[in-house]
C-alpha cells in the first residue's frame, strides 16, 4: 500500500460526497420550472444555465449525482451479496447443487446484463408492479441482472481455494464447516468480489444512466444525467450546452471510478487470483528494484 | 476432441433452449393478462370480458406454461414468432427488415474495433512507455469510459450541428453509416487496444522474443512476427466477448441516429409492452450471444491444444 496512487482516489471519493451532500450543494430546488427564464447560458443565478423548463441545470447536475450514487450503492450492495452468497455456496457444497446453481448462473449470463435489466424494466411496467416505484424498478432490474457476474467469480474462488491443503489441516483439527468458510474461504472472496465491484461501480453508473437516457429509468421529475443527456438531444442545435454538461459529467465519475479499479487491480488483488500477467510484472518490477539496489550499494 | 466439440455445442444448445424457456416466463407470465392488452390494442376501452376470454382462448393462454413454451418454441423453429402486438406485423417479416441494418451495424463497427485496437496496441507496445504508448493509454481509458450515447450526441454536435457535414438522422449513403459505425466501435477498440498493448508486453519478455533480437531482428520485427501470433487467443476471446457485448451498442446507436435496427424495435417493444416482440427479439439475442461466444469456444479449441482436454472438475 506504500505506492498506492492516493490521488487516484480523489474523484471518486469528490463524487460520493457530492451525492451525499447533494442537498446542501444545490443552488436551486432541480424540479422547480421557471418559464421565465427557458434555455438561458450560464450567469450569477443559473451557473450553468438553465434547461427548456427553465430548471436550474447546476442544482440538476448536484442531484443527479445523488440519483445514480444511491441506486449504484443499493445495486452493488444486493448483487454483490446475493452473488457472493450463491456462487460460495455452490463452490462449497459442490456436488448436484453445485450444478445445478451452476446452470442457473449460466443462464442467467446467457444475455448481456443491461438487456437483461431492459426486458426487466419492460416486465415491472405491467400492472403486477405498480406497487414499486420507477426508481425501486431500476434498482431491482438492475440487481437481477448483475449479480451472476459476482456469483461466477465467488464460486472460481472458492473452488480454487478449497484445493489449498490448509483447509485439509483445518477440516482434520476437526473445524466445522462454518468455521473454515467464514474464517478461511468468505475472506478470500470478498478480496477479490470487493476489487471486481470498486471497477464495476463506473459499469453501474453508466448502465443506469443508459437506462434513463433509453426511457426505461429514473421518471422525469427526478434529476438523473442520462435523462438530461436524452431531454437536451432536441435541442442540440440552439443549446449544446444542455447535451454537454451531463455528459461530462457522467464521463468524468465513469473514468474516475475505472482509474480506482485500474490501481485496484495492480495493487491490491489477493494473490490467490492475481493473473500470471500481474505477476510477472510484479516480479520483474521487484527484480529492477534490487537490480537498482545493488548498482547504488 | 470430436467428443469435446459436440459437447461444446450440445452446451449452447441446451443454455439456448433453458433461456429462452426463462425469457418466455417472465415475458408472458408476469406482467399479467396480455388478452386484455389484445383486446384494449384492438377495441380501445370498449374492450369487454368476453371478448378478452376469447382471446385468451384464441390464443391458447389458458394452458400451462410448458404448453405454451412448447408450442411456442415449435413454432419458433419453423421462423414464425408470431405477429407484434405493437406493429400488427409478423416478426418474420420485422426481422428480415431489420436485422440487415443492424448486421450492417454490426460489422462496420467489429471491422473499425478490430482495425483501431490493433494499430493502437500495437503502436502502444511499439513505443513501450514513451509518450505515445502513454496517450494511446490514456485515450483508451476515456473510451472505455465515455457513454457511447454521449459519444454519438457530440459526433452529432460537432459534424453535423457545428460543421453541417452529416444529416443529423437516419442513414443517406456511405457518410452517415460513418458516425454510428465509430460510435459503436468506441468501447471495443478501447478495451480491445488494452489486451493487444497488455499481452503483447507479456509477450515481449518471454524467452523466444530475447531469442528474436539475438538473431538480429529490430525490435518492430519481434513486435510483428513473435510477439503478434502469441496474442491472437487471448485477443480473439476478448473480441468475441466485446462484439457480443456490442448489442447494447446497436440499441443506443440505433435510438440516437434513429436507424431502424432490432435494437430500435427492442425499446419500443419494451415501452409499448408488445411481449411477443420483446420474446421474439430476446430469443434473437440470445441466439447471437451463444452462438458467437460458442464460436469463439470452439476456435480457442482448434488453436489452442491445452484447451481440448477434457477439463478436470
Amino acid at each position: 500500500m506504500k505506492n498506492w496512487p492516493w490521488a487516484i482516489l480523489a474523484p471518486a471519493v469528490i463524487f460520493v460526497l457530492i451525492g451525499i451532500f447533494s442537498p446542501w450543494i444545490m443552488t436551486h430546488d432541480p424540479a422547480a420550472q421557471d418559464y421565465g427564464a427557458l434555455l438561458q447560458g450560464p450567469s450569477g443565478a443559473h451557473w450553468l444555465g438553465t434547461d427548456y423548463l427553465g430548471r436550474d441545470m447546476f442544482s440538476r447536475i448536484i442531484g443527479g449525482a445523488r440519483t445514480s450514487l444511491v441506486a449504484m450503492a443499493f445495486v452493488l450492495m444486493a448483487a454483490l451479496a446475493i452473488g457472493v452468497v450463491i456462487g460460495s455456496f455452490a463452490g462449497y457444497v459442490g456436488g448436484k447443487t453445485e450444478l445445478v446453481l451452476i446452470s442457473v448462473i449460466d443462464i442467467a449470463l446467457a444475455l448481456p446484463s443491461l438487456v437483461i435489466a431492459l426486458a426487466l424494466m419492460g416486465v415491472f411496467a405491467g400492472e403486477n408492479f405498480s406497487w414499486m416505484s420507477d426508481y425501486w424498478k431500476m434498482i431491482v432490474a438492475l440487481t437481477l441482472a448483475w449479480w451472476a457476474n459476482y456469483a461466477r467469480m465467488s464460486r472460481a474462488v472458492v473452488v480454487a481455494e478449497l484445493q489449498q491443503p490448509y483447509i485439509e489441516a483445518a477440516r482434520v483439527m476437526g473445524a466445522s464447516h462454518i468455521w473454515i468458510f467464514t474464517r478461511h474461504i468468505l475472506p478470500h472472496v470478498l478480496g477479490l468480489v470487493v476489487v471486481y465491484a470498486s471497477a464495476d461501480a463506473g459499469a453501474l453508473v453508466l448502465a443506469i444512466a443508459t437506462l434513463s437516457f433509453l426511457g426505461l429509468g429514473v421518471a422525469p421529475p427526478t434529476p438523473e444525467w442520462g435523462q438530461m443527456l436524452v431531454d437536451g438531444m432536441s435541442y442540440i442545435e440552439e443549446n449544446p450546452a444542455l447535451v454537454i454538461i451531463p455528459g461530462l459529467a457522467l464521463t468524468a465519475v465513469v473514468v474516475s471510478f475505472n482509474l480506482l479499479g485500474e490501481a485496484f487491480a495492480l495493487q491490491k488483488v489477493p494473490r490467490a487470483v492475481r493473473g500470471r500477467f500481474l505477476a510477472r510484472k510484479k516480479a520483474a518490477r521487484a527484480a529492477e528494484e534490487a537490480a537498482r539496489k545493488e548498482v547504488e550499494a | 476432441m470430436q467428443r469435446m466439440f459436440m459437447r461444446r455445442v450440445g452446451l449452447a444448445l441446451l443454455l439456448m433452449l433453458a433461456a429462452t424457456a426463462l425469457t418466455f416466463w417472465l415475458v408472458t407470465a408476469a406482467p399479467g393478462n396480455v388478452a386484455a392488452l389484445i383486446a384494449e390494442r384492438a377495441a380501445g376501452a370498449g374492450a369487454d370480458g368476453e371478448m378478452i376470454a376469447k382471446i385468451a382462448d384464441d390464443l391458447g393462454l389458458n394452458d400451462p406454461l410448458p404448453v405454451r413454451y412448447a408450442r411456442w418454441l415449435g413454432d419458433a423453429l419453423t421462423g414464425d414468432f408470431g405477429v407484434s402486438l405493437r406493429t400488427g406485423k409478423p416478426m418474420a417479416e420485422e426481422f428480415a427488415e431489420r436485422i440487415p441494418m443492424t448486421l450492417a451495424l454490426l460489422a462496420g463497427g467489429g471491422v473499425l474495433a478490430l482495425v483501431l485496437s490493433l494499430a493502437m496496441g500495437i503502436a502502444g507496445a511499439a513505443s513501450n512507455g514513451g509518450i505515445v504508448d502513454r496517450v494511446l493509454h490514456g485515450l483508451a481509458l476515456v473510451g472505455a469510459s465515455t457513454p457511447n450515447f454521449f459519444f454519438a450526441a457530440m459526433l452529432v454536435i460537432v459534424f453535423s450541428v457545428w460543421l453541417g457535414m452529416v444529416p443529423t438522422f437516419g442513414v443517406a449513403g456511405l457518410t452517415s453509416w460513418l458516425l454510428p459505425w465509430i460510435t459503436i466501435a468506441l468501447f471495443p477498440a478501447s478495451v480491445l487496444a488494452r489486451v493487444v498493448r497488455v499481452n503483447m508486453q507479456d509477450t515481449m519478455s518471454r524467452p523466444f522474443a530475447t531469442t528474436g533480437f539475438a538473431k538480429g531482428l529490430t525490435r518492430s520485427a519481434v513486435l510483428l512476427r513473435e510477439a503478434l501470433p502469441n496474442i491472437a487467443i487471448p485477443y480473439m476471446t476478448t473480441f468475441g466477448a466485446q462484439f457480443t457485448l456490442m448489442i447494447i451498442g446497436a440499441i443506443v446507436v440505433e435510438r440516437v441516429f434513429g436507424l431502424n435496427g432490432v435494437g430500435a424495435f427492442f425499446i419500443e417493444a419494451i415501452r409499448f409492452r408488445d411481449f411477443i416482440g420483446m420474446q421474439a427479439i430476446l430469443t434473437l439475442f440470445v441466439v447471437f450471444f451463444v452462438s458467437i461466444n460458442l464460436l469463439v469456444d470452439l476456435l480457442a479449441m482448434l488453436a489452442d491444444p491445452r484447451l481440448r482436454r477434457p477439463r478436470k472438475a
